[in-house]
């Protein structure tokens, strides 16, 4: 059956009229359909594609690579017309992915196992991403029982990058430091010390306050008042606080982070570590990929009502001709449908009207390789911190590792993801390169020998397929018409979280963001199946 | 050694909407039948325990949630499935033509090591209904669709009242413990940790 064939041969959707109409099940149109299904709204799902997710969704290696290689085309329907009771608008889809670089090694065994196992692959497009322990978007996941269709597993190490140790682990906790080699015994008591500090400010005794004007000042610079030495610093910074711009280069610096807001990172990252036995570090990630996230909150909202309708694009929007305030949508299949809302996914714009305001964009990659970035370490996170790949580096690169044992690749293999703010394609590329070669051996076109005999020191893992890809960057926005927002930079979902929040309080300011009362019908889920599963 | 995959069995039940998905589930867990038909909302999935040899499983049945309706369950729904359950009510051809769509579907979405030798279990339903007199599916027809496709077991149940049900979900949960215990155990050991989820003191571990 083609994609076209099976939107054609739907039945008609029934009722025609809803409280809310969402195009496009990324990650925060999913959690607005279970939380507006769970308090009772009326609600039609569409998607374009065949798949759940969006710009959230987790791809085999052939659905990536078409994805990539031909981003969903802009609509073009027939030319705006006023011929029924409404102004019809077209809607118009902008590819929010572009300068996709795809290169797989020439091996011709290596490219036929890729072939063959296409389908063991799930690779994030808006990876790299996972989640601390506990953060807010672990509540989220319990409180919408979106939880039960998720499991997950602890990423194993956090490490760190420098030019010249390599990677270095990240001392995130006091088993960590103790047993860091790489730390000097003052480094480590430095280390600890600071730690005391911070957790003497979060306890309940008002002695050990870090001082008011200390809190609004750069963490930066309370860091330097501590005296810890620079790679300490720059790990507390980038690597914990996870901070994206150089905080130490006043030209460049922006958005300098508070002490304040330091400290808030550094906690969550603290009470992250050991919250789930099971996992080792601070982060966890979904087995299967981040698209089971999305859909884990689109099945709670089917379970609540919500209709779901994949294969569908919406080609026009239907305005009334007086007030011009919207009124529904047209379906490819010439169907219209009514809602008091809609939401769009960011990639849509609309002629009429402003188009959502880019707020700078995002380079990914993804790499394929036979090896580990580290021996026996299957899951790992990578910070490159501002300035340790080149000099004028001013944004932190972070990248992911996950291997089979997470389900989103063929056993012996094992997936790494990429990401960096940039202001335009080409920095960023040139960044996620440069971290890329630093740990990785690249597959050079036309050149079919695999550096890989030559025993030199330089026994970096073999990359068979890579892709780089710059995705636009856009918030939220709420109107009669609303908007999601992008995928943003950073490792976690809270952000997005907040925003998403944000916005259903916007569109339903009397209702409550899932609130904790179960419906009767609910009560044949025990209570400990909500909580999250964590594979060993 | 004990894991997840040989206590805890995915069954999922595919079919054409309004043929009794949610029935069956429910005439086998509940031992309930509702006869007022609205496409089905609140079903998420059932869990009932099983005994086999002395050992307990607990069988966790997934209801479509009615996002079968325009085809558009999505790939997380079919993952990790230990049996799958096709049903169609043999009032209706259509919904018999489509058991075809709906393995194939399966198969390509769940994508399972052996696709040759992965359970289905064939259910036709509504055998009831007017005394089996607008009943247009036969017995003969759907035994030799199931024969072609690899000996699919086939139970001609109602789900309304409550015959063959019983019958029909002991060789789900028997093949779905078989396909269980053959799998690659490539996640062992699941760990329910949401006891610990709990806000913790807010102190600095560190």
């Amino acid at each position: 059956m083609s994609e076209a064939e099976e939107s054609s041969s739907y039945p008609p959707i029934d009722p025609v009229s809803f409280d809310l109409i969402i195009v496009g099940t990324g990650l925060s149109e999913s959690i607005i359909a279970a939380a507006a299904s769970a308090v009772g709204k009326t609600i039609l799902h569409l998607d374009p594609n065949s798949f759940y997710g969006s710009h959230f969704a987790s791809l085999s290696l052939e659905e990536i690579t078409s994805y990539l290689n031909s981003p969903p085309k802009s609509i073009t329907a027939a030319a705006s017309s006023s011929d029924s009771d409404y102004a019809v608008i077209n809607l118009i889809q902008q590819p929010l992915l572009s300068d996709a670089e795809l290169i797989s090694c020439d091996s011709v065994d290596e490219s036929t196992f890729l072939l063959e196992n296409s389908r063991k692959f799930n690779l994030d497009l808006g990876g790299p991403r996972a989640l601390f322990s506990a953060d807010k978007t672990i509540d989220l996941l319990l409180k919408s029982g979106a939880a039960q269709y998720l499991e997950f597993k602890g990423i194993d190490t956090s490490l760190v990058y420098n030019a010249n140790e390599g990677l270095v682990n990240v001392p995130d906790s006091r088993g960590a430091i103790f047993r860091d080699k790489k730390l000097s015994l003052k480094e480590k008591n430095q280390l600890m010390k600071f730690f005391k500090l911070v957790q003497q400010h979060l306890g309940d005794n008002e002695d050990g306050k870090i001082s008011e004007e200390d809190m609004e000042s750069p963490f930066v610079s309370f860091l330097e008042k501590t005296g810890l030495p620079p790679k300490i610093k720059a790990i507390l910074l980038y690597a914990i606080a996870m901070v994206d711009f150089d905080q130490e280069n006043g030209e460049v610096s922006k958005d300098l982070l508070t002490t304040k807001d330091g400290i808030d990172r550094l906690a969550q990252y603290s009470s992250s570590v050991g919250r789930f036995p099971s996992a080792p570090g601070a982060l966890i990630y979904p087995i299967y990929g981040e698209g089971e996230l999305p859909q884990a909150f689109c099945r709670r909202a089917a379970v609540k009502g919500c209709i779901y309708v994949l294969r569908m694009p919406v080609i026009s929007l239907l305005m009334d001709k007086v007030t011009e305030s919207y009124k529904g949508v047209r379906l490819a299949s010439g169907q219209d449908l009514y809602s008091h809302q809609l939401i769009l996914d960011p990639s849509f714009t609309i002629p009429s009207t402003q188009s959502l305001s880019p707020k700078g964009m995002v380079a990914r990659g993804i790499c394929i390789t036979r090896s580990s970035i580290k021996p026996d370490v299957s899951n790992c996170s990578v910070v490159y911190p501002p300035r340790s790949l080149y000099p004028d580096q001013v944004t932190s690169v972070r990248a992911l590792q996950i291997g089979s044992n997470l389900a989103v690749c063929p056993a012996g293999t094992f997936v790494l993801y990429f990401s960096t703010l940039c202001n335009d394609a080409d920095e960023g590329k040139k960044l996620l390169k440069a971290s890329m070669k630093a740990l990785l051996s690249l597959p050079v076109s036309g050149n079919t020998e695999i550096i890989l005999q030559s025993d030199s020191e330089d026994k970096k893992a073999v990359v068979l397929w890579s892709v780089i890809y710059v995705q636009k960057l856009t918030m939220s926005k709420f109107e009669a018409i609303s908007s999601t927002p992008t995928p943003d930079g950073n490792l976690n979902y809270n952000d997005l979280v907040d925003a998403t929040e944000k916005l259903f309080n916007q569109m339903y300011p009397d209702e409550e963001f899932f609130p904790k009362t179960t419906s009767p019908e609910d009560s044949t889920d025990d209570d400990d199946d909500n909580g999250i599963i964590m594979e060993n | 050694m004990p894991s997840r995959r040989r206590t805890l069995l995915k069954v999922i039940i595919l079919g054409d909407s309004g043929v009794g998905k949610t029935s069956l589930m429910n005439q086998y867990v509940n031992k309930k039948f509702s006869n007022q038909y609205k496409a089905t909302i609140g079903a998420d999935f059932l869990t009932k325990e099983v005994q086999f040899e002395d050992r307990l499983f607990t069988l966790q049945i997934w209801d479509t949630a009615g996002q079968e309706r325009f085809q558009s369950l999505g790939v997380a729904f079919y993952r990790g499935a230990d049996c799958c359950v096709l049903v169609y009510d043999v009032n209706s051809v259509k919904s018999f033509d489509n058991l075809n769509n709906w393995r194939e579907e399966f198969l390509i979405q769940a994508n399972p090591s052996d696709p040759e030798n992965f359970p289905f279990v064939v259910i036709g339903n509504k055998i009831d209904i007017d005394g089996g007199n607008s009943r247009v599916v036969s017995e003969k027809k759907a035994r030799a669709w199931c024969a072609a496709k690899g000996n699919i077991p086939y139970f001609e149940t109602s789900a309304k009242e409550g015959i063959n049900v019983e019958e029909a979900f002991q060789t789900i949960a028997k093949d779905a413990l078989k396909s269980g215990e053959e799998e690659e155990l490539y996640l062992p050991d699941t760990i329910d940790v949401g006891n610990s989820s709990q806000p913790r003191s807010t102190g600095c571990e560190c």
